[in-house]
Protein backbone atom coordinates (compact mmCIF):
# COMPACT_ATOMS: atom_id res chain seq x y z
CA UNK A 1 0.00 0.00 0.00
CA UNK A 2 1.37 3.38 -1.01
CA UNK A 3 0.38 5.58 1.94
CA UNK A 4 1.90 8.74 0.46
CA UNK A 5 -0.14 8.31 -2.71
CA UNK A 6 -3.32 7.57 -0.72
CA UNK A 7 -2.81 10.66 1.47
CA UNK A 8 -2.79 12.89 -1.62
CA UNK A 9 -6.41 11.87 -2.27
CA UNK A 10 -7.51 13.33 1.08
CA UNK A 11 -7.32 17.15 0.97
CA UNK A 12 -8.23 17.49 4.68
CA UNK A 13 -5.07 15.63 5.74
CA UNK A 14 -3.06 18.64 4.57
CA UNK A 15 -4.73 20.85 7.16
CA UNK A 16 -3.02 22.51 10.10
CA UNK A 17 -4.41 22.38 13.61
CA UNK A 18 -2.94 25.54 15.11
CA UNK A 19 0.69 25.32 14.01
CA UNK A 20 0.74 21.52 13.81
CA UNK A 21 0.01 19.12 10.99
CA UNK A 22 -3.23 17.25 11.54
CA UNK A 23 -2.77 13.68 12.80
CA UNK A 24 -6.20 12.14 12.35
CA UNK A 25 -6.73 9.16 14.66
CA UNK A 26 -10.49 9.31 15.15
CA UNK A 27 -11.48 6.99 12.33
CA UNK A 28 -13.77 4.83 14.44
CA UNK A 29 -15.99 7.90 14.84
CA UNK A 30 -15.79 8.83 11.18
CA UNK A 31 -13.24 8.63 8.40
CA UNK A 32 -12.09 11.38 6.07
CA UNK A 33 -13.27 11.45 2.45
CA UNK A 34 -11.12 11.11 -0.65
CA UNK A 35 -11.53 13.40 -3.67
CA UNK A 36 -13.04 10.46 -5.58
CA UNK A 37 -16.00 10.40 -3.14
CA UNK A 38 -16.33 14.19 -2.93
CA UNK A 39 -16.25 14.38 -6.75
CA UNK A 40 -18.86 11.63 -7.16
CA UNK A 41 -21.27 13.57 -4.94
CA UNK A 42 -20.45 16.83 -6.70
CA UNK A 43 -20.97 15.22 -10.10
CA UNK A 44 -24.33 13.84 -9.01
CA UNK A 45 -25.58 17.25 -7.86
CA UNK A 46 -24.07 19.15 -10.78
CA UNK A 47 -25.11 16.81 -13.58
CA UNK A 48 -27.77 14.27 -12.60
CA UNK A 49 -29.81 15.40 -9.59
CA UNK A 50 -33.49 14.44 -9.66
CA UNK A 51 -35.80 12.45 -7.43
CA UNK A 52 -35.32 8.74 -8.02
CA UNK A 53 -38.02 6.36 -9.29
CA UNK A 54 -40.45 9.22 -9.73
CA UNK A 55 -40.02 10.81 -13.14
CA UNK A 56 -40.03 9.85 -16.76
CA UNK A 57 -37.55 12.60 -17.58
CA UNK A 58 -33.89 12.00 -18.36
CA UNK A 59 -32.45 13.33 -15.10
CA UNK A 60 -34.74 11.15 -13.00
CA UNK A 61 -33.81 8.12 -15.05
CA UNK A 62 -30.11 8.86 -14.69
CA UNK A 63 -30.43 9.42 -10.94
CA UNK A 64 -32.48 6.21 -10.55
CA UNK A 65 -29.95 4.18 -12.49
CA UNK A 66 -27.06 5.58 -10.42
CA UNK A 67 -28.94 4.84 -7.19
CA UNK A 68 -29.76 1.28 -8.31
CA UNK A 69 -26.16 0.73 -9.37
CA UNK A 70 -24.97 1.90 -5.93
CA UNK A 71 -27.14 -0.84 -4.41
CA UNK A 72 -25.53 -3.41 -6.70
CA UNK A 73 -22.05 -2.14 -5.75
CA UNK A 74 -22.85 -2.54 -2.04
CA UNK A 75 -24.35 -6.01 -2.57
CA UNK A 76 -21.27 -7.14 -4.48
CA UNK A 77 -18.91 -5.66 -1.85
CA UNK A 78 -20.34 -7.73 1.02
CA UNK A 79 -21.20 -10.66 -1.26
CA UNK A 80 -24.97 -10.51 -0.82
CA UNK A 81 -26.78 -12.84 -3.25
CA UNK A 82 -29.28 -10.21 -4.47
CA UNK A 83 -29.13 -6.38 -4.61
CA UNK A 84 -32.65 -6.45 -3.11
CA UNK A 85 -31.10 -7.69 0.13
CA UNK A 86 -29.60 -4.21 0.59
CA UNK A 87 -31.79 -1.66 2.37
CA UNK A 88 -30.37 1.87 2.34
CA UNK A 89 -30.71 3.71 5.66
CA UNK A 90 -29.23 6.79 7.32
CA UNK A 91 -26.54 4.72 9.04
CA UNK A 92 -25.93 1.75 11.31
CA UNK A 93 -28.29 3.16 13.95
CA UNK A 94 -31.22 3.35 11.56
CA UNK A 95 -30.29 -0.07 10.14
CA UNK A 96 -30.44 -1.70 13.57
CA UNK A 97 -33.65 0.15 14.40
CA UNK A 98 -35.13 -1.23 11.18
CA UNK A 99 -34.11 -4.77 12.15
CA UNK A 100 -35.60 -4.20 15.62
CA UNK A 101 -38.91 -2.70 14.59
CA UNK A 102 -39.47 -4.38 11.22
CA UNK A 103 -38.42 -7.85 12.32
CA UNK A 104 -38.13 -7.86 16.13
CA UNK A 105 -41.50 -6.41 17.09
CA UNK A 106 -43.66 -8.57 14.79
CA UNK A 107 -41.71 -11.80 15.41
CA UNK A 108 -40.81 -11.86 19.10
CA UNK A 109 -43.07 -12.60 22.03
CA UNK A 110 -43.08 -13.27 25.77
CA UNK A 111 -40.82 -16.20 26.62
CA UNK A 112 -38.42 -15.47 23.75
CA UNK A 113 -34.88 -14.36 24.48
CA UNK A 114 -32.55 -11.95 22.72
CA UNK A 115 -28.90 -12.69 23.41
CA UNK A 116 -26.46 -9.76 23.35
CA UNK A 117 -22.95 -8.97 24.60
CA UNK A 118 -22.03 -6.43 27.27
CA UNK A 119 -19.90 -4.46 24.78
CA UNK A 120 -22.57 -3.53 22.26
CA UNK A 121 -22.67 0.04 21.01
CA UNK A 122 -25.84 1.77 22.27
CA UNK A 123 -27.29 1.41 18.77
CA UNK A 124 -27.29 -2.40 18.99
CA UNK A 125 -28.62 -2.32 22.55
CA UNK A 126 -31.30 0.32 23.02
CA UNK A 127 -33.51 -0.72 20.05
CA UNK A 128 -33.60 -4.26 21.55
CA UNK A 129 -34.42 -2.86 25.01
CA UNK A 130 -37.46 -1.18 23.43
CA UNK A 131 -38.38 -4.36 21.52
CA UNK A 132 -38.13 -6.35 24.77
CA UNK A 133 -40.37 -3.89 26.59
CA UNK A 134 -43.01 -3.91 23.88
CA UNK A 135 -43.04 -7.66 23.11
CA UNK A 136 -42.29 -9.15 26.53
CA UNK A 137 -39.16 -10.87 25.18
CA UNK A 138 -36.20 -10.96 27.54
CA UNK A 139 -32.65 -9.63 27.06
CA UNK A 140 -29.75 -11.81 28.10
CA UNK A 141 -26.09 -10.73 28.11
CA UNK A 142 -22.82 -12.54 27.49
CA UNK A 143 -19.70 -11.06 29.04
CA UNK A 144 -16.27 -10.89 27.49
CA UNK A 145 -13.23 -12.43 29.10
CA UNK A 146 -10.31 -10.31 30.32
CA UNK A 147 -8.94 -10.00 26.77
CA UNK A 148 -12.23 -8.73 25.41
CA UNK A 149 -13.06 -12.01 23.67
CA UNK A 150 -16.55 -13.47 23.74
CA UNK A 151 -16.50 -16.38 26.14
CA UNK A 152 -17.60 -19.18 23.79
CA UNK A 153 -18.35 -21.64 26.58
CA UNK A 154 -20.62 -19.10 28.23
CA UNK A 155 -22.13 -18.28 24.86
CA UNK A 156 -22.87 -21.93 24.16
CA UNK A 157 -24.58 -22.47 27.49
CA UNK A 158 -26.62 -19.27 27.07
CA UNK A 159 -27.92 -20.47 23.70
CA UNK A 160 -31.08 -22.15 24.91
CA UNK A 161 -33.87 -23.03 22.46
CA UNK A 162 -35.90 -19.96 23.49
CA UNK A 163 -33.15 -17.65 22.19
CA UNK A 164 -34.62 -16.30 18.96
CA UNK A 165 -32.02 -13.69 18.10
CA UNK A 166 -28.33 -13.02 18.77
CA UNK A 167 -27.25 -9.35 18.49
CA UNK A 168 -23.52 -8.81 18.34
CA UNK A 169 -20.90 -6.42 17.01
CA UNK A 170 -18.55 -7.86 14.39
CA UNK A 171 -15.90 -5.62 15.97
CA UNK A 172 -16.22 -3.74 19.25
CA UNK A 173 -15.91 0.05 18.91
CA UNK A 174 -14.31 0.22 22.38
CA UNK A 175 -12.34 -2.99 22.91
CA UNK A 176 -11.40 -3.31 19.26
CA UNK A 177 -12.06 -7.06 19.45
CA UNK A 178 -13.08 -8.80 16.25
CA UNK A 179 -15.68 -11.45 17.06
CA UNK A 180 -15.88 -14.82 15.37
CA UNK A 181 -19.18 -14.20 13.60
CA UNK A 182 -18.91 -17.35 11.48
CA UNK A 183 -18.75 -19.59 14.56
CA UNK A 184 -21.33 -17.57 16.48
CA UNK A 185 -23.85 -17.66 13.63
CA UNK A 186 -23.34 -21.40 13.20
CA UNK A 187 -24.05 -21.93 16.90
CA UNK A 188 -27.05 -19.57 16.83
CA UNK A 189 -28.56 -21.25 13.79
CA UNK A 190 -28.14 -24.65 15.43
CA UNK A 191 -30.74 -23.67 18.05
CA UNK A 192 -32.94 -21.93 15.48
CA UNK A 193 -31.92 -18.37 16.40
CA UNK A 194 -31.15 -15.62 13.89
CA UNK A 195 -28.15 -13.33 14.09
CA UNK A 196 -28.11 -9.53 13.77
CA UNK A 197 -24.60 -8.15 13.34
CA UNK A 198 -23.42 -4.58 13.90
CA UNK A 199 -20.71 -4.35 11.28
CA UNK A 200 -19.96 -0.62 11.66
CA UNK A 201 -16.37 -1.29 12.79
CA UNK A 202 -15.77 -4.30 10.55
CA UNK A 203 -16.87 -3.52 6.97
CA UNK A 204 -14.48 -0.53 6.69
CA UNK A 205 -11.50 -2.58 7.89
CA UNK A 206 -11.65 -6.15 6.55
CA UNK A 207 -13.20 -8.29 3.83
CA UNK A 208 -16.78 -9.10 4.85
CA UNK A 209 -18.77 -11.85 3.18
CA UNK A 210 -22.30 -12.03 4.60
CA UNK A 211 -22.90 -15.44 3.03
CA UNK A 212 -19.86 -17.21 4.41
CA UNK A 213 -20.34 -15.50 7.79
CA UNK A 214 -23.93 -16.76 7.84
CA UNK A 215 -25.52 -13.42 8.71
CA UNK A 216 -29.25 -12.86 8.78
CA UNK A 217 -29.07 -9.09 9.40
CA UNK A 218 -25.91 -7.06 8.93
CA UNK A 219 -25.69 -3.28 9.51
CA UNK A 220 -23.02 -0.71 8.66
CA UNK A 221 -22.44 2.97 7.91
CA UNK A 222 -21.00 4.73 4.87
CA UNK A 223 -19.19 7.50 6.74
CA UNK A 224 -16.89 5.13 8.61
CA UNK A 225 -15.55 3.77 5.30
CA UNK A 226 -14.69 6.94 3.35
CA UNK A 227 -18.30 7.55 2.29
CA UNK A 228 -20.51 10.48 3.22
CA UNK A 229 -22.49 10.85 6.45
CA UNK A 230 -26.21 10.09 6.24
CA UNK A 231 -26.05 6.80 4.31
CA UNK A 232 -25.94 3.31 5.75
CA UNK A 233 -26.93 -0.23 4.94
CA UNK A 234 -29.03 -2.99 6.40
CA UNK A 235 -28.42 -6.32 4.70
CA UNK A 236 -31.29 -8.74 5.22
CA UNK A 237 -31.17 -12.32 3.96
CA UNK A 238 -33.83 -12.56 1.28
CA UNK A 239 -35.74 -15.43 2.88
CA UNK A 240 -36.37 -13.24 5.95
CA UNK A 241 -37.77 -10.24 4.10
CA UNK A 242 -41.24 -11.83 4.16
CA UNK A 243 -41.25 -11.91 7.98
CA UNK A 244 -40.65 -8.16 8.12
CA UNK A 245 -43.12 -5.29 8.16
CA UNK A 246 -42.25 -1.69 7.30
CA UNK A 247 -41.60 0.60 10.26
CA UNK A 248 -41.78 3.87 8.32
CA UNK A 249 -44.59 4.77 6.00
CA UNK A 250 -45.26 7.26 3.21
CA UNK A 251 -44.00 7.90 -0.29
CA UNK A 252 -41.95 5.44 -2.29
CA UNK A 253 -42.83 2.34 -0.26
CA UNK A 254 -46.37 1.62 -1.46
CA UNK A 255 -48.02 -0.51 -4.10
CA UNK A 256 -51.54 0.84 -3.80
CA UNK A 257 -53.20 3.39 -1.52
CA UNK A 258 -56.86 4.15 -0.78
CA UNK A 259 -58.14 6.69 1.73
CA UNK A 260 -58.32 4.10 4.46
CA UNK A 261 -55.73 1.48 3.56
CA UNK A 262 -52.47 0.80 1.74
CA UNK A 263 -50.38 -2.09 0.49
CA UNK A 264 -46.61 -2.19 0.23
CA UNK A 265 -44.09 -2.28 -2.57
CA UNK A 266 -41.63 -5.16 -2.73
CA UNK A 267 -38.45 -5.15 -0.61
CA UNK A 268 -36.21 -3.21 -0.39
CA UNK A 269 -38.41 -0.25 -1.44
CA UNK A 270 -41.01 -1.02 1.22
CA UNK A 271 -38.35 -0.34 3.87
CA UNK A 272 -37.16 2.91 2.29
CA UNK A 273 -40.05 5.32 2.80
CA UNK A 274 -39.55 8.84 1.48
CA UNK A 275 -36.96 10.32 -0.84
CA UNK A 276 -33.71 8.42 -0.31
CA UNK A 277 -30.25 9.94 0.04
CA UNK A 278 -29.32 9.16 -3.56
CA UNK A 279 -26.17 11.31 -3.46
CA UNK A 280 -25.16 9.49 -0.26
CA UNK A 281 -25.62 6.08 -1.87
CA UNK A 282 -23.61 7.18 -4.91
CA UNK A 283 -20.90 8.55 -2.61
CA UNK A 284 -20.84 5.27 -0.72
CA UNK A 285 -20.47 3.36 -4.00
CA UNK A 286 -17.50 5.62 -4.89
CA UNK A 287 -15.97 4.86 -1.48
CA UNK A 288 -16.41 1.12 -2.07
CA UNK A 289 -14.75 1.42 -5.46
CA UNK A 290 -11.86 3.30 -3.84
CA UNK A 291 -11.41 0.65 -1.13
CA UNK A 292 -11.81 -2.21 -3.61
CA UNK A 293 -9.06 -0.74 -5.80
CA UNK A 294 -6.73 -0.95 -2.80
CA UNK A 295 -8.12 -4.36 -1.79
CA UNK A 296 -9.77 -5.07 1.56
CA UNK A 297 -7.20 -7.77 2.34
CA UNK A 298 -4.49 -5.10 1.94
CA UNK A 299 -6.43 -2.72 4.20
CA UNK A 300 -6.65 -5.41 6.85
CA UNK A 301 -2.96 -6.28 6.53
CA UNK A 302 -1.98 -2.62 6.94
CA UNK A 303 -4.15 -2.21 10.03
CA UNK A 304 -2.80 -5.35 11.69
CA UNK A 305 0.69 -3.83 11.37
CA UNK A 306 -0.52 -0.56 12.85
CA UNK A 307 -2.37 -2.35 15.68
CA UNK A 308 0.77 -4.28 16.59
CA UNK A 309 2.83 -1.08 16.66
CA UNK A 310 0.18 0.88 18.56
CA UNK A 311 -0.20 -1.78 21.26
CA UNK A 312 3.59 -1.98 21.66
CA UNK A 313 4.01 1.80 21.86
CA UNK A 314 1.16 2.40 24.31
CA UNK A 315 1.88 -0.50 26.65
CA UNK A 316 5.49 0.76 26.89
CA UNK A 317 4.27 4.02 28.49
CA UNK A 318 4.24 3.79 32.26
CA UNK A 319 0.81 4.52 33.66
CA UNK A 320 -1.08 3.69 30.46
CA UNK A 321 -3.35 0.68 30.29
CA UNK A 322 -5.01 -0.57 27.14
CA UNK A 323 -8.32 -2.36 26.65
CA UNK A 324 -9.00 -5.38 24.48
CA UNK A 325 -6.83 -8.09 22.94
CA UNK A 326 -3.05 -7.80 22.70
CA UNK A 327 -3.01 -9.98 19.58
CA UNK A 328 -3.23 -7.57 16.59
CA UNK A 329 -4.94 -10.29 14.50
CA UNK A 330 -7.89 -10.10 16.88
CA UNK A 331 -8.23 -6.34 16.60
CA UNK A 332 -9.96 -3.95 14.24
CA UNK A 333 -8.31 -0.56 13.62
CA UNK A 334 -8.45 0.93 17.10
CA UNK A 335 -6.90 0.89 20.55
CA UNK A 336 -8.65 2.34 23.63
CA UNK A 337 -6.52 3.24 26.62
CA UNK A 338 -6.56 5.10 29.91
CA UNK A 339 -4.48 6.43 32.74
CA UNK A 340 -5.52 5.99 36.35
CA UNK A 341 -4.23 9.47 37.12
CA UNK A 342 -5.24 11.63 34.20
CA UNK A 343 -8.77 11.93 32.84
CA UNK A 344 -9.32 10.83 29.24
CA UNK A 345 -10.64 14.26 28.27
CA UNK A 346 -7.51 15.96 29.49
CA UNK A 347 -5.27 13.56 27.57
CA UNK A 348 -7.36 14.25 24.46
CA UNK A 349 -7.05 18.01 25.02
CA UNK A 350 -3.27 17.85 25.30
CA UNK A 351 -3.12 15.66 22.18
CA UNK A 352 -5.28 18.17 20.31
CA UNK A 353 -2.82 20.90 21.20
CA UNK A 354 -0.29 18.91 19.14
CA UNK A 355 -2.75 18.49 16.26
CA UNK A 356 -3.66 14.89 17.15
CA UNK A 357 -7.36 14.03 16.88
CA UNK A 358 -8.57 11.18 19.12
CA UNK A 359 -11.86 10.46 20.82
CA UNK A 360 -12.35 10.49 24.58
CA UNK A 361 -15.42 9.44 26.51
CA UNK A 362 -17.47 6.26 26.79
CA UNK A 363 -17.82 5.89 23.01
CA UNK A 364 -21.54 5.12 23.18
CA UNK A 365 -20.88 2.07 25.36
CA UNK A 366 -21.86 3.25 28.84
CA UNK A 367 -22.66 -0.20 30.31
CA UNK A 368 -19.23 -1.55 29.30
CA UNK A 369 -17.41 1.42 30.84
CA UNK A 370 -19.45 1.03 34.04
CA UNK A 371 -18.51 -2.63 34.20
CA UNK A 372 -14.83 -1.83 33.63
CA UNK A 373 -15.09 0.84 36.35
CA UNK A 374 -13.86 3.51 33.96
CA UNK A 375 -15.66 6.84 33.52
CA UNK A 376 -14.01 7.41 30.16
CA UNK A 377 -11.23 6.14 27.91
CA UNK A 378 -9.16 7.59 25.08
CA UNK A 379 -9.55 5.88 21.73
CA UNK A 380 -7.02 6.16 18.91
CA UNK A 381 -8.23 4.67 15.65
CA UNK A 382 -6.43 4.44 12.34
CA UNK A 383 -7.14 3.86 8.70
CA UNK A 384 -5.58 3.51 5.27
CA UNK A 385 -3.93 6.96 5.39
CA UNK A 386 -2.23 6.51 8.80
CA UNK A 387 1.29 5.21 9.24
CA UNK A 388 3.82 4.48 11.99
CA UNK A 389 4.82 8.14 12.30
CA UNK A 390 1.25 9.02 13.37
CA UNK A 391 1.52 6.45 16.17
CA UNK A 392 4.92 7.83 17.22
CA UNK A 393 3.37 11.29 17.49
CA UNK A 394 0.49 9.89 19.52
CA UNK A 395 2.84 8.13 21.95
CA UNK A 396 4.88 11.31 22.40
CA UNK A 397 1.68 13.31 22.98
CA UNK A 398 0.43 10.85 25.59
CA UNK A 399 3.75 11.03 27.44
CA UNK A 400 3.56 14.81 27.37
CA UNK A 401 0.01 14.73 28.77
CA UNK A 402 0.99 12.40 31.62
CA UNK A 403 4.01 14.55 32.46
CA UNK A 404 1.93 17.73 32.50
CA UNK A 405 -1.07 16.46 34.39
CA UNK A 406 -0.06 13.73 36.82
CA UNK B 1 -2.87 23.73 37.29
CA UNK B 2 -2.46 24.15 41.07
CA UNK B 3 -6.22 24.19 41.52
CA UNK B 4 -6.53 20.98 39.47
CA UNK B 5 -3.90 19.12 41.49
CA UNK B 6 -5.14 20.18 44.93
CA UNK B 7 -8.72 21.38 44.80
CA UNK B 8 -9.51 22.66 48.31
CA UNK B 9 -13.25 22.20 47.87
CA UNK B 10 -13.03 18.58 46.84
CA UNK B 11 -14.47 16.33 49.52
CA UNK B 12 -17.58 15.60 51.53
CA UNK B 13 -19.58 18.03 53.61
CA UNK B 14 -20.89 16.31 56.75
CA UNK B 15 -23.64 18.80 57.53
CA UNK B 16 -24.86 19.49 53.99
CA UNK B 17 -28.57 20.17 53.60
CA UNK B 18 -28.68 20.42 49.82
CA UNK B 19 -26.96 18.15 47.35
CA UNK B 20 -27.27 16.85 43.85
CA UNK B 21 -25.15 15.33 41.16
CA UNK B 22 -24.90 16.09 37.51
CA UNK B 23 -23.36 14.02 34.79
CA UNK B 24 -22.33 14.73 31.27
CA UNK B 25 -23.48 11.81 29.13
CA UNK B 26 -21.15 12.84 26.33
CA UNK B 27 -18.00 12.23 28.32
CA UNK B 28 -18.91 10.28 31.45
CA UNK B 29 -18.05 13.09 33.87
CA UNK B 30 -20.03 12.95 37.09
CA UNK B 31 -19.91 15.75 39.68
CA UNK B 32 -21.72 15.75 43.03
CA UNK B 33 -22.16 19.03 44.83
CA UNK B 34 -23.02 19.44 48.52
CA UNK B 35 -24.16 22.73 50.01
CA UNK B 36 -24.81 23.91 53.53
CA UNK B 37 -27.52 26.54 53.43
CA UNK B 38 -28.53 28.73 56.39
CA UNK B 39 -31.10 31.54 56.33
CA UNK B 40 -31.08 31.65 52.56
CA UNK B 41 -27.31 31.96 52.29
CA UNK B 42 -24.75 29.35 51.20
CA UNK B 43 -22.43 28.82 54.20
CA UNK B 44 -20.21 26.08 52.80
CA UNK B 45 -19.82 23.97 49.67
CA UNK B 46 -17.92 20.89 48.56
CA UNK B 47 -17.81 18.71 45.46
CA UNK B 48 -16.67 15.21 44.56
CA UNK B 49 -16.86 12.84 41.66
CA UNK B 50 -15.03 11.66 38.62
CA UNK B 51 -14.23 14.44 36.25
CA UNK B 52 -11.70 16.02 33.95
CA UNK B 53 -9.49 19.01 34.66
CA UNK B 54 -11.90 21.58 33.28
CA UNK B 55 -14.78 20.24 35.43
CA UNK B 56 -12.62 20.18 38.55
CA UNK B 57 -11.22 23.67 38.13
CA UNK B 58 -14.63 25.06 37.30
CA UNK B 59 -16.22 23.32 40.34
CA UNK B 60 -13.54 24.75 42.62
CA UNK B 61 -13.86 28.32 41.34
CA UNK B 62 -17.66 28.21 41.31
CA UNK B 63 -18.01 26.83 44.84
CA UNK B 64 -15.50 29.36 46.17
CA UNK B 65 -17.51 32.12 44.56
CA UNK B 66 -20.88 31.05 45.84
CA UNK B 67 -20.06 30.71 49.54
CA UNK B 68 -21.63 33.74 51.21
CA UNK B 69 -24.07 34.34 48.35
CA UNK B 70 -27.86 34.26 48.75
CA UNK B 71 -29.86 31.56 47.00
CA UNK B 72 -31.26 34.19 44.63
CA UNK B 73 -27.74 35.20 43.70
CA UNK B 74 -26.71 31.58 43.17
CA UNK B 75 -29.69 30.95 40.91
CA UNK B 76 -28.86 33.97 38.81
CA UNK B 77 -25.27 32.92 37.99
CA UNK B 78 -25.22 32.52 34.23
CA UNK B 79 -23.02 30.17 32.22
CA UNK B 80 -21.43 33.25 30.66
CA UNK B 81 -20.57 34.64 34.10
CA UNK B 82 -18.95 31.34 35.12
CA UNK B 83 -16.94 31.11 31.89
CA UNK B 84 -15.81 34.70 32.45
CA UNK B 85 -14.64 33.82 35.99
CA UNK B 86 -12.79 30.76 34.69
CA UNK B 87 -10.99 32.77 32.06
CA UNK B 88 -9.89 29.59 30.24
CA UNK B 89 -9.63 29.39 26.50
CA UNK B 90 -12.19 26.62 26.04
CA UNK B 91 -13.29 24.90 22.88
CA UNK B 92 -17.02 24.38 22.34
CA UNK B 93 -16.87 20.74 23.38
CA UNK B 94 -15.34 21.64 26.75
CA UNK B 95 -17.89 24.30 27.67
CA UNK B 96 -20.13 21.43 28.81
CA UNK B 97 -17.36 20.28 31.19
CA UNK B 98 -16.96 23.82 32.54
CA UNK B 99 -20.66 24.34 33.24
CA UNK B 100 -21.39 20.88 34.69
CA UNK B 101 -20.99 22.03 38.30
CA UNK B 102 -23.18 25.09 37.74
CA UNK B 103 -26.08 22.86 36.69
CA UNK B 104 -25.52 20.70 39.78
CA UNK B 105 -25.44 23.72 42.13
CA UNK B 106 -28.57 25.28 40.67
CA UNK B 107 -30.45 21.97 40.76
CA UNK B 108 -29.43 21.54 44.41
CA UNK B 109 -30.75 25.00 45.28
CA UNK B 110 -34.03 24.40 43.44
CA UNK B 111 -34.48 21.05 45.18
CA UNK B 112 -33.70 22.67 48.54
CA UNK B 113 -36.33 25.36 48.00
CA UNK B 114 -38.94 22.79 47.02
CA UNK B 115 -38.40 20.79 50.21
Amino acid sequence: MDIEKIRKDFPILGRKIGLNDLVYLDNTATTQKPLQVIDAIKDYYMEHNANVHRGIHTLSEEASEMYDNARKTVAHFINAVYPEEIIFTRGTTESLNTAAFSWGVPNLKKGDKILLTNFEHHSNLIPWQIVAKSTGAELKFIKTDEHGDVDMTEFKSALTPNVKLVCIAHASNVLGTVTDIKEISKMAHAVGALICVDGAQAVPHMPVNVQSLGCDFYAFSGHKMLGPMGIGVLYVKKSLMGQMVPSQFGGGMIKEVSLTDASWAEAPEKFEAGTPDAAGAIGLAAAIEYLSAIGMDKVREHEIKLSKYMVEKLTAIEGIKILGPLDPEKRTGLVSFYSEKVHAHDIASVLNSSGIAVRSGHHCAMPLHKELGLPATVRASYYIYNDFSDIDKLAEGVKKALKMLS
Amino acid sequence: MDIYKNPARRGELGDANASTSQSNPMCGDDISVQLKIENGVVKDAKFHGSACMVSIVSSEILLDYLVGKTLEEVKSISKEKLLEMLNLNLTTSRIGCATLALGAVQNAVTAYEEK
